[in-house]
């Protein structure tokens, strides 16, 4: 095998032709175009202009720019870490449910994803609202007087980012713990690991493709989500997805829309690179 | 131990529990008499109402034939792309795998826009054809990092194994690798088509007058604070899911009594 | 456990299959007018009416922000759709754009029945393409109960005792605008010091703002999580309806001004259909219909005879003219007050 491979240095399986073609004229091309609006100037009310410019790079120097990239990055990592706390455990031990009770709660799972996201925010608005379901239940058990303002802050935001990302967490993960080599676990603790240490040693490394995996699926949408900082947090923070709309859309600012684009795309590469880097993984998630 | 396995059911069941609140909600205010707010009684109106809404009908089809087929369609290439990339060495390997991720990563509206633009300038009409590809293409990337982490774990033993017993390059594929790796397809696949099923922005852009999207109407219509009616549809399209689960788990019981 | 997922995934396609079929395909009708505004923003009712009398089938598409429309319709060159309704500085753009088609005014002889006052705007000097829908005019609505000071206008918003209480729209030339007017300037002020005070001004609204929402800050309002809000005309109304203890307030600073007006793009497929809709919308009754839907203030001087009483009694839309006085409409800026307005309205966001 090993010899095959080796003589077939420069080999493309036929199979990846579908992929190529498909990438370079559906993503490829439109990204040329992206780019390419990067360096051209806007128009005085609408549109862009055929005008050269560097302006728009320049801008992105800007502090209140900076500022955003580091609240969105805090955010996304805070999101990242929360969904891994949460996912992990939850796949970790579904896996080890017999095969028919896995794949029920799996389904479970995934179910509610057929429902449209906004609608199942709309739920946790209705919850969570002053005069919502939490607050009467409290209100009527007497612990409060005044409804408490669960909504249109940082801790509802971050509420709504872990419950509409942590599912891509979880299935990662779980493919990797599903497909987990359990006698090598067991053999640690045959030689004399505790359950801790067997974990610690043997199965997080054993599952650190799906790890990557999750944490990419849910780092990098978690940079450019807007609705949920509008909904559940009352549009009072501004992340990179608020940002990028509000150039596009209310300052009619296109090409600046494109450059903040790029620049994310370009920071979240280098991020989910450096990521790897550390957690020593070479080929997942086809990133890098 | 014991205590172990009950502290790991609860912990499962409380994340399930917080999957599903909401969505409990939904379903109780689509029986809600009153639009705005709070329980106003027990009503069946805004299920009538739905089901007057011709429009709605009409983008639950066409929401319906763009996820299952922008879902085949990635399957076919995400898939046939992760297993081709195992095999192949070429120097743009690398480049082909990061462009194919960039959909992932960048905010839907500007991808949005620039297929405005490209279709456009391309003179292809705007309609499900667009929308098809779209779709597809930003489905791609889940179906391929899924399938591509599940075959990096793979031992090349198995392939190798049925080689040597003399399968061809295709048997061994169909009998080997793709059983192997379905898991990861299907994973994938529920992903894509639940994306496909709530996209709102990237089909704004690309969409024409007679294909217009469930995910489109809805967003619309909650932005603007009509929702009994979307609640009443949502609780049918989750009422057809576990019907659908249930009815699965139905004849697999039966099926093993009858074994 | 593979075959259970394969085979539950392959159940689901087989229902999402099934469930197409049953939903089913229903030729597509001959005459046919595709419309192209905001969900909701037209009665269904009526549209069933048009329907009904003239056989032309009706294909409603929506958007949720007119930027996005426009950008769309460029990208269609001005095809595709046939009646657009959106407000009036967008309109105002897609004429520049030379997007709009002139209306054929012989074959909507029931123009003649709008209200003088909302025809030639800045938008449509000549009133070439556009027939006013609705008006509207951005006020301040709250809960007398729960707010303590007396609230006059724009610069009561400012009052310290509103902290984390307050809803405005989501909208940075509306909000820097009203800013400006509390300040007694324009609001299309292009001067930069202004606009650089105007900043400075907004950033101390800050610690009142509950939440910024320009689709449903009446439902923040209704469940009592804001006491106070600057919000749309129909949103007012909402919440008036459902809480009819709020209070409005007509800002005496001056108040913004806005129309909405169907139009026909440069390609409208079914320019026909197109216009006899437009008729259809004049007619007295009609339009009264509309106005209550929509609870925008009515467009149509022969309409006024129809609006029930309650329409009348509503503050929100029947504003009395000396109390509306010099109103404003909210018109295009040059680039730099554009630029400023943006840098200093992402930072008011990110404070």
């Amino acid at each position: 095998m090993r010899a095959r491979k080796e003589k077939n240095a420069r080999h493309i399986s036929p199979t990846v032709w579908l992929l190529y073609v498909w990438t370079v004229l559906f993503v490829a091309l439109p990204l040329v175009y992206v780019v390419a609006i990067t360096f051209l100037k806007k128009g005085d009310v609408w549109g862009i202009t055929d005008q050269f410019t560097l302006e728009n790079y320049q801008n992105l120097l800007s502090p209140v720019y900076a500022k955003v990239f580091l609240d969105s990055f805090l955010v996304a990592i805070l999101t990242t870490a929360l969904t891994l706390l949460i996912g992990y455990p939850f796949a970790y031990f579904t896996a080890k449910f017999s095969p028919r009770v896995r794949a029920f709660i799996v389904l479970l799972l995934m179910a509610p994803f057929w429902i449209n996201s906004l609608l199942r925010l709309n739920g946790w608005i209705i919850l969570l609202k002053a005069n919502g379901a939490v607050n009467m239940a409290l209100q009527g058990m007497g612990l409060i007087e005044e409804p408490v303002k669960f909504l249109y802050n940082n801790g509802a935001m971050m509420l709504g980012m872990v419950y509409a990302l942590l599912p891509f967490m979880i299935t990662s993960i779980y493919n990797s713990v599903e497909k987990l080599d359990w006698p090598v676990v067991e053999a640690a603790r045959d030689l004399g690991a505790s359950p801790a240490k067997a974990f610690l040693t043997v199965t997080v490394p054993l599952t650190v493709p799906g790890i990557v995996a999750g944490c990419v699926l849910v780092f990098v949408p978690s940079m450019g989500l807007f609705f949920i900082s509008d909904l559940l947090g009352g549009a009072k923070t501004l992340l990179l997805g608020n940002l990028i709309k509000n150039e596009l859309m209310q300052a009619r600012n296109w090409p600046m829309g494109a450059a903040l684009s790029i620049a994310m795309l370009l920071f979240t590469t280098a991020f989910i690179f450096l990521y790897k880097k550390v957690t020593g993984s070479k080929n997942l998630g086809g990133l890098m | 131990m014991k205590k172990n396995k009950w502290a790991s059911k609860l912990f499962v069941f409380l994340v399930l529990l917080f999957n599903y609140l909401p969505i409990f909600v939904v379903v109780i205010y689509s029986f809600n008499a009153s639009k705005y707010g709070n329980w106003a009684g027990f009503s069946l109106e805004w299920y009538e109402k739905l089901f007057k809404n011709a429009q709605i009908l009409r983008s639950l089809k066409n929401s319906l034939f763009l996820a299952v087929s922008s879902c085949a369609l990635s399957i076919l290439i995400g898939t046939a792309g992760a297993v081709g990339m195992a095999k192949s060495r070429f120097r743009t390997q690398n480049l082909l795998e990061n462009v194919s991720m960039i959909p992932m990563m960048l905010p839907e509206i500007i991808l949005g826009m620039a297929y405005l633009s490209f279709f456009s300038i391309a003179r292809i009409p705007f309609g499900m054809i667009t929308l098809i590809i779209a779709h597809t293409t930003f489905c791609v990337p889940y179906i391929f990092i899924n399938v591509q982490s599940r075959l990096t774990g793979l031992d090349p033993a198995y392939v190798e194994a049925a080689r040597d017993l003399g399968a061809s390059q295709t048997r061994a594929f169909y009998d080997v690798t793709l059983p192997l790796i379905t898991p990861a397809i299907v994973s994938g696949a529920l992903l894509s088509f639940a994306m496909s099923m709530d996209d709102v922005v990237i089909s704004f852009f690309v969409t024409g007058t007679t294909s217009n999207t469930l995910p489109l109407q809805v967003y619309s219509m909650l932005k603007m604070g009509v929702t009994p009616e979307v609640n009443a549809l949502c609780t049918i399209m989750l009422a057809v899911v576990f019907g659908a689960i249930g009815l699965f788990y139905l004849l697999g019981s039966l099926r093993k009594k009858a074994r | 456990m593979k075959k259970t997922l394969i085979r539950a995934f392959s159940l689901l396609m087989v229902v999402a299959l099934a469930a197409l079929c049953v939903v089913g395909c229903s030729p597509a009708p001959k005459k046919e007018l595709v419309i192209f505004s905001w969900a909701d923003y037209i009665d269904p009712d009526l549209l069933a009416q048009f329907t009904e009398e003239t056989g032309i089938a009706i294909n409603y598409n929506y958007f949720n922000s007119e930027e996005e429309m426009l950008a769309k319709l460029e990208a269609v060159e001005g095809g595709d759709y046939d009646i657009i309704i959106a407000s009036d500085y967008i309109i105002n753009i897609a004429r520049s754009e030379g997007l709009l088609k002139e209306i054929d005014k012989s074959k909507v002889p029931n123009y003649s029945n709008l209200n003088a006052e909302y025809l030639n705007q800045y938008y449509d000097p000549e009133g070439k393409y556009t027939i006013p829908y609705v008006a509207g005019t951005p006020l301040i609505v709250y809960d007398p109960s729960k707010v303590t000071c007396e609230i006059t206008g724009y610069n009561s918003l400012w009052d310290e005792s509103l902290k984390d209480q307050l809803v405005v729209m989501d909208h940075m030339r509306n909000i820097i605008g009203m800013t400006m007017k509390s300040m007694g300037y324009s609001l299309n002020t292009e001067d930069p010091d202004v606009i650089a005070q105007a900043g400075e001004k907004l950033l101390q609204l800050k610690p009142n703002i509950r939440a910024l929402d320009g689709d449903t800050p009446h439902e923040k309002l209704i469940s009592g999580e804001c006491t106070i809000g600057y919000v749309f005309t129909s949103q007012v109304s909402a919440v008036l309806t459902e809480r009819p203890d709020f209070a409005v307030c007509y800002p005496e600073e001056g108040m913004g001004f806005g129309i909405d007006s169907l139009f026909m793009p440069k390609n409208a497929p079914h320019e026909e259909a197109a216009l006899s809709f437009m008729n259809f919308m004049c007619d007295p009754q009609i339009s009264a219909k509309a106005s209550v839907f929509t609870q925008y203030i009515n467009c149509n001087a022969a309409a006024t005879q129809y609006l029930p009483q309650e329409f009348l009694d509503n503050k929100a839309v029947n504003i009395p003219a000396d109390v509306l006085g010099e109103i404003e409409f909210m018109e295009d800026i040059s680039a730099e007050a554009t630029e400023q307005m943006n840098e200093i309205w992402n930072t008011f966001k990110q404070s």
